[in-house]
């Protein structure tokens, strides 16, 4: 593959399909991560483990086939059974259930035990507390919800700050951060050995919104988790609580063993709770962590940012910014032409955006970035920013993909057109063919089939 | 001394009219002051640090004020000011700096302005100093030091409003300020200008028409169905304010109705009154638009073009071209004695329509030429191409009022126009012949101008757009491109070598005739036409990078439809251009004068031309494409010969390359001969009866023939009416 | 025999086809680079000039539509 790679990022299913069996098992042993799990699956599947909550035996399959219409009016029926095959095997791969013989020998599904039995104290209460839950006297050192919110985009912007300049502020964040993001693909060293660079995907990152980007992180950081003698399982345990948590409340530490007690400080750094020092033994989620589990598809209880940005049907950006940070994200893709006390004059053009896209950035990461940030006074227009400037970006991006290169290995001069329909139909069945000319005799497959393309002809020679 | 000395002969010189051409140079600032040649943008951009990101820094200069959110004003070193228009304070902030700067670029919500020696001029007349403007603009800055003032509800700042009640009373009465007046001697007056301009301290000039006995009243007034809108009222304001009139120039965009405001100040000055236009068919034009709005009748209007001498005796208005004076040829003897009449004249008023489209040099001819006690400039735009630094605007006076394009639009006063670019993918054999480079500039052109497929889309849009009854016009530089357009199509076509006769017999067609709906128009259109009717505009063609070029044809359209409704599209622009050629890089450049008035072009891709396969159209196969590319390349050069700036038969300077074999030998007049026979064919009685009616029918100005269209937006795949 | 040749293959519209020829017969790479011209939206080029023709490409392509004369003279 030629070009930088877009950012991908699982969301909270993909990542879970990913674990192993025993991992999540493991997982499942906790209320939290059970209703959080459950939250985001399909609404067929959440009917499915409902009805089965209270079963103990398994069922069969041509049981739970019947609860679902096969016909239903206005709805095609391929649809119908498209859901049905997604709602059961999003469960499958989850390990929530199996599927087993039940006693006539049919086909039959079986919950998870670990899964209904934790589930169940969830919904309906019950159960171990939760480690947090133990009962704390006032704090003399209350922290507010205003005061948490800017404790969180000040620790994160920290982070951010680092990426976008990693030469500078190495000392404002630690070295954890900093392990994370390298194994993350956002900064790679550049050679020298103190001197990281942001990378293709990092600059992607820098626009994301702030959700996804805490996610992403997250994610990455529990990548590395083992390696550092943590448990993948606690930790994920603890996330999953933190996220049914109340913004504005503090939770104790007591009983929290010293692994989770680095992740805690961690998380910290992060901005994702507050505590003001060790020994105080409590500390307070931020939003950041609110978000984490349900930020994936639902509404985002996102920081109510004021939006800085004014984008003009010129071309013009005005960005009524003091951040350092704002302006380096906006120097990604425009020119930043005058610097006042409080507002910056930049300007999108070609060769700003085409500097953006040669670092990866998609046109519509541009947009994105600009809708999310930008002032009230544009919600008064239909559209935030403005539709001209908009389909430029993506016009100027267009402009880069008239070209398609892939590596191949051409064959011409072929003696006579069986054998050539030999090899372009051999080449074509094992999906290495990618050109191809009755008329001419020319055919060009992939470098990577070659190989096995000039076997296969050695082969048909020899006989 | 030695200065003086050295301006006085320089001044002799002038009169002549011979001049050697290395003199230009010198004498192209003579007249102006010298401050307008220094460069505050560039002065202020050398002595500015930049920051990391290579962006002027101009906070080490600036602090801001206490209660810098309710001021709307930012000052850059340059010269540049930023004004936020969503302030309330905005109203205020926008009427003064339009007097003191020139306008860069006003989009919807943040404007920019800069200063420049011209607009400071005029901005000397609000104050009568050149140092108050920048105390005034104090008050509104975001930055300097600040006195805490409370906000009260309404959040404008009461410094700003008692300074704006402080500017309004100033304006009406001069009771306040003391007036020094003294006479001066009548001959000395030239004199008494030039030295001021030498001490950089350019003099205001003011006609007090009202007592001047020596001359003649000519007797106009507007007539009472001439109704002024609000932005032409404002604009003879401040013309007129004090009872006298000021010399200088008025911005209006184009189809905003200067003419209006040209025929009200002569009307208002009521003396002697001398126009300047472009064409002959421009000077038709301000004949009809006296007569419409004034009580001038026909023989008090003189015309005097190549096609058209009236006596010129006992008229009080003048219209002529400014090719017609400034020349330098020999003349006829009645042209002559035309001239000499003219010289003589002190006119009260003298009328200079487009006056950025005429090049340096005719401009000042002119103005030796002609003795006028008040100069009026009127244009769509202040921009000139060449972008000289010294300002020959200083030699008419200061600007006295810009109009808003995107304002007068939303108030419905100019039609609401889509602009669009639509890209037109060149054929393989076309592309090829581009790229190689090995042909002419012309032919170049050519190829870009002649892509079938540019044609292909051209045709497409004109049967769209007849289909909904529109009147279109089409632009092509090129006259071989041109002709071969129009009689592949079928349309009428106008050029430089078209007569005025046949000008008017199309137009009139055009405006009355429900069949005739499309016309081609060469370059010669871009600055004479007046076609209220139209409200479609093709570009096939065009002069490189020429933002006023753009800005001009725009105006073609720009004319408020009757019935429409301001907030929906009723106007359409297509640029159509050849993609991966040039005219991609220059298509931006053109458009950057007019999306700097807030306007935004659309970019229609070859994918959003739904429905253009299905239709019948020209050059649908491969081998007539690669003909039409063996008929360029085989053209010869005489045969594309540019035409003349200007388009005036017998004009100077109008035919720079050597004479043209087809013209000379009326081959192409027989070619043309064809086509208005095909074209009137089975309809020539009922067209001459029209004209007939019209020419009677002088009163009544033109009405929309074309009852059945509607305001409508043009969709196009991809778009969709529903907000993001 | 068959003919066996390593390189790249590129897919592009006819009229990008039409510009990279014309690169190729100027020599603006350098050298020619064109191996085989396939059809209207097909080439096959030389595998060693990958890294830079990307890149060159670019510039040649903002020059023409930039009219700088001087790269196409």
């Amino acid at each position: 593959m030629y070009g930088p790679q877009t950012l991908t990022c699982k969301n909270l299913q993909e990542y879970l399909k990913s674990l192993s069996r025993d991992i999540l098992d493991r997982l499942y042993n906790h209320p939290a991560t059970c209703l959080a799990v459950f939250r985001e699956l399909p609404a067929l599947s959440r009917q499915f483990i409902l009805r089965l909550l209270f079963v103990n035996k398994p069922v069969a399959q041509v049981l739970l086939a019947s609860w679902i219409p096969q016909h239903d009016a206005g709805r095609d029926v391929g649809d119908i059974a498209a859901e049905h095959r997604q709602g059961t095997q999003v469960l499958l791969d989850m390990c929530i259930w199996q599927e087993v013989k039940d006693q006539q020998g049919n086909m039959a599904i079986r919950l998870s035990s670990t899964f209904r039995e934790n589930l169940k104290v969830a919904i309906l209460g019950g159960g171990r507390p939760w480690t947090m839950s133990a009962t704390l006297d006032s704090d003399p050192h209350q922290r507010n919800v205003e005061f948490l919110d800017k404790y969180a985009m000040d620790r994160w912007e920290s982070v951010l700050q680092f990426l976008v300049q990693p030469g500078r502020g190495q000392k404002a964040i630690s070295r954890d951060a900093m392990r994370t993001l390298l194994h993350a693909g956002l900064i790679e060293s550049s050679g020298e050995s103190d001197n990281m660079q942001i990378t293709s995907a990092g600059f992607q990152f820098l626009l994301l919104d702030t959700a996804s980007q805490v996610w992403f992180f997250i994610l990455k950081y529990l990548e590395t988790v083992t390696e550092r003698g943590m448990s993948l399982v606690a930790c994920l345990t603890f996330l999953f609580k933190l996220s049914f948590s109340t913004l504005g409340k503090d939770y104790s530490m007591e009983g929290m063993d010293n692994e989770l007690l680095t992740f805690l400080q961690h998380l910290r750094e992060f901005g994702l709770v507050y505590l003001r020092k060790r020994s105080s033994g409590r500390f307070y989620p931020t939003r950041l962590a609110l978000n984490i589990t349900a930020g994936q598809n639902k509404g985002i209880i996102d920081v109510p940012k004021q939006g800085n940005l004014i984008i003009e049907t010129n071309y013009r950006v005005y960005a009524y910014t003091t951040s350092e940070l704002q302006i380096s994200l906006l120097a990604i893709f425009c020119d930043i032409e005058g610097r006042f006390p409080n507002m910056v004059v930049a300007s999108i053009s070609r060769s700003s955006v085409r500097r953006a896209l040669l670092k990866g950035i998609g046109a519509e990461q541009i947009i994105s970035f600009l809708k999310q940030h930008c002032h009230p006074q544009m919600y008064k227009l239909s559209s935030v920013v403005p539709r001209t400037v908009a389909d430029q970006i993506k016009l100027w991006e267009m402009e880069r993909e008239r070209l398609e290169f892939t590596e191949g290995v051409l064959y011409k001069d072929f003696m006579s057109l069986h054998d050539f329909n030999l090899l372009s139909n051999y080449a074509s069945s094992n999906g290495v063919l990618i050109y191809s000319d009755e008329r001419q005799r020319t055919m060009v497959v992939t470098k990577k089939g070659h190989p096995s393309i000039k076997t296969f002809w050695k082969e048909e020679q020899a006989k | 001394m030695g200065k003086k000395h050295r301006f006085y002969e320089k001044g002799k010189k002038r009169r002549r009219d011979d001049l050697p051409p290395d003199e230009d140079e010198d004498l192209e600032l003579d007249g102006v002051p010298k401050a307008s040649t220094e460069n505050v943008e560039e002065d202020g951009d050398q002595k500015t640090s930049k920051d990391q990101y290579g962006a002027f820094d101009y906070r080490p200069h600036i602090k801001l004020k206490d209660d810098h959110s309710s001021r709307p004003l930012w000052i850059a070193a340059n010269g540049h000011i930023f004004l936020e228009s969503f302030s309330p304070v905005y109203k205020h902030a926008k009427d003064f700096l339009i007097t003191i700067a020139e306008p860069v670029c006003r989009p919807e919500h943040i404007h920019e302005y800069k200063l420049t020696a011209y607009s400071l001029y005029a901005a000397a007349q609000m104050a009568g100093s050149t140092e108050d403007p920048a105390n005034a603009q104090k008050p509104e800055s975001e930055q300097a030091n600040g006195e805490n003032k409370d906000k009260d509800k309404d959040a404008v700042p009461e410094d700003i409003t008692s300074f704006y009640d402080k500017v309004e009373e100033e304006e009406e009465e001069e009771g306040n300020m003391k007036t020094l007046s003294f006479e001066v001697n009548q001959d000395k007056i030239e004199t008494l200008q030039k030295t001021c301009i030498v001490l950089d301290y350019p003099l205001l000039a003011e006609y007090d028409f009202k007592n001047d006995t020596i001359n003649e009243d000519i007797k106009i007034d507007l007539k009472p169905s001439a109704v002024l809108r609000p932005y032409q009222e404002k604009s003879l304001r401040k013309m007129f304010g004090n009872g006298r009139a000021r010399s200088g120039i008025i911005v209006l965009p184009c189809g905003a109705g200067k003419s209006l405001v040209g025929v009200t100040a002569c009307c208002t000055v009521n003396k002697k009154a001398l126009v300047l236009c472009n064409s002959g068919v421009s000077v038709e034009q301000w004949k009809q638009q006296f007569k419409m709005w004034s009580t001038a009748t026909d023989d008090m209007i003189c015309r005097f073009t190549s096609d058209a001498k009236d006596k010129p005796f006992n008229a009080g208005i003048l219209v002529t071209t400014y090719a017609m004076i400034s020349h330098n040829q020999k003349r006829a003897y009645e042209a002559e004695q035309t001239m000499n009449w003219l010289k003589e004249q002190e006119w009260g008023i003298m009328v200079l329509d487009e006056v950025h489209t005429i090049p340096a040099k005719m401009f000042r001819r002119v103005l030796t030429i002609v003795q006028a006690h008040c100069k009026l400039g009127l244009t769509a735009t202040l921009v000139r191409e060449d972008d000289k630094i010294a300002d020959l605007n200083f030699l008419i006076g200061p600007k006295l009022y810009e109009a808003n394009w995107l304002e007068l639009q939303k108030e419905g006063f100019i039609a609401k126009v889509q602009c669009a670019e639509v890209w037109c993918p060149m054929t393989p054999e076309f592309y090829r012949e581009y790229l190689m480079g090995k042909v002419s500039d012309q032919k170049i052109k050519l190829l870009c101008a002649m892509n079938p497929n540019k044609f292909r889309t051209c045709e497409f849009l004109i049967k769209y757009h007849e289909n909904r009854s529109d009147k279109i016009i089409v632009f092509i530089d090129e006259v071989f491109a041109l002709i071969h357009y129009a009689k592949t199509m079928q349309k009428p076509y106008i050029c430089g070598k078209t007569g005025q006769k046949e000008r008017m017999t199309i137009i009139q067609n055009f405006k009355l005739n429900p069949k005739v709906n499309t016309i081609f128009f060469s370059r010669v259109a871009d600055t004479s036409f007046d076609i209220p009717e139209a409200n479609v505009l093709i570009e096939i063609s065009s002069q490189g990078g020429s933002r006023r070029q753009e800005a001009q044809r725009l105006g073609r359209i720009l004319r408020a439809k009757k019935g429409a409704i301001a907030e929906n599209f009723n106007a359409f622009f297509y640029a159509l251009l050849s993609q991966d050629t040039r005219e991609m890089g220059y298509s931006r450049k053109r458009q950057s004068f007019l999306i700097n008035q807030g306007y935004a072009y659309q970019v229609i891709t070859p994918a959003q031309m739904v429905g253009m396969d299905e239709e019948q159209l020209h050059y649908s196969t491969k081998e007539e494409k690669v003909h039409l590319l063996e008929q360029i390349l085989a053209a010869s050069e005489a045969d594309m010969y540019e035409e003349g700036v200007f388009g005036e038969r017998g004009g100077a300077g109008s035919q720079r390359k050597a004479g043209n074999i087809g013209s000379l030998s009326g081959a192409d007049d027989s070619i043309y001969g064809e086509k208005r026979k095909g074209f009137k064919e089975g309809s020539s009685a009922l067209l001459i009866q029209e004209i007939q009616l019209t020419l009677t029918n002088t009163d009544q100005p033109g009405t929309c023939v074309t009852a059945g269209w509607h305001a409508s937006q043009v969709m196009f795949a991809g778009d969709s009416a529903d907000p993001e | 025999m068959v003919n066996v040749m390593k390189g790249i293959l590129i897919k592009c519209d006819p009229v990008m086809k039409q510009f990279l020829l014309h690169l190729d017969e100027t020599m603006k790479l350098g050298s020619k680079f064109v191996l085989v011209d396939l059809d209207e939206c097909h080439l096959f080029v030389q595998p060693e000039v990958y890294n830079s023709l990307k890149n060159l490409i670019d510039e040649q392509y903002e020059k023409v539509y930039y009219n700088q004369k001087s790269s196409l003279e």
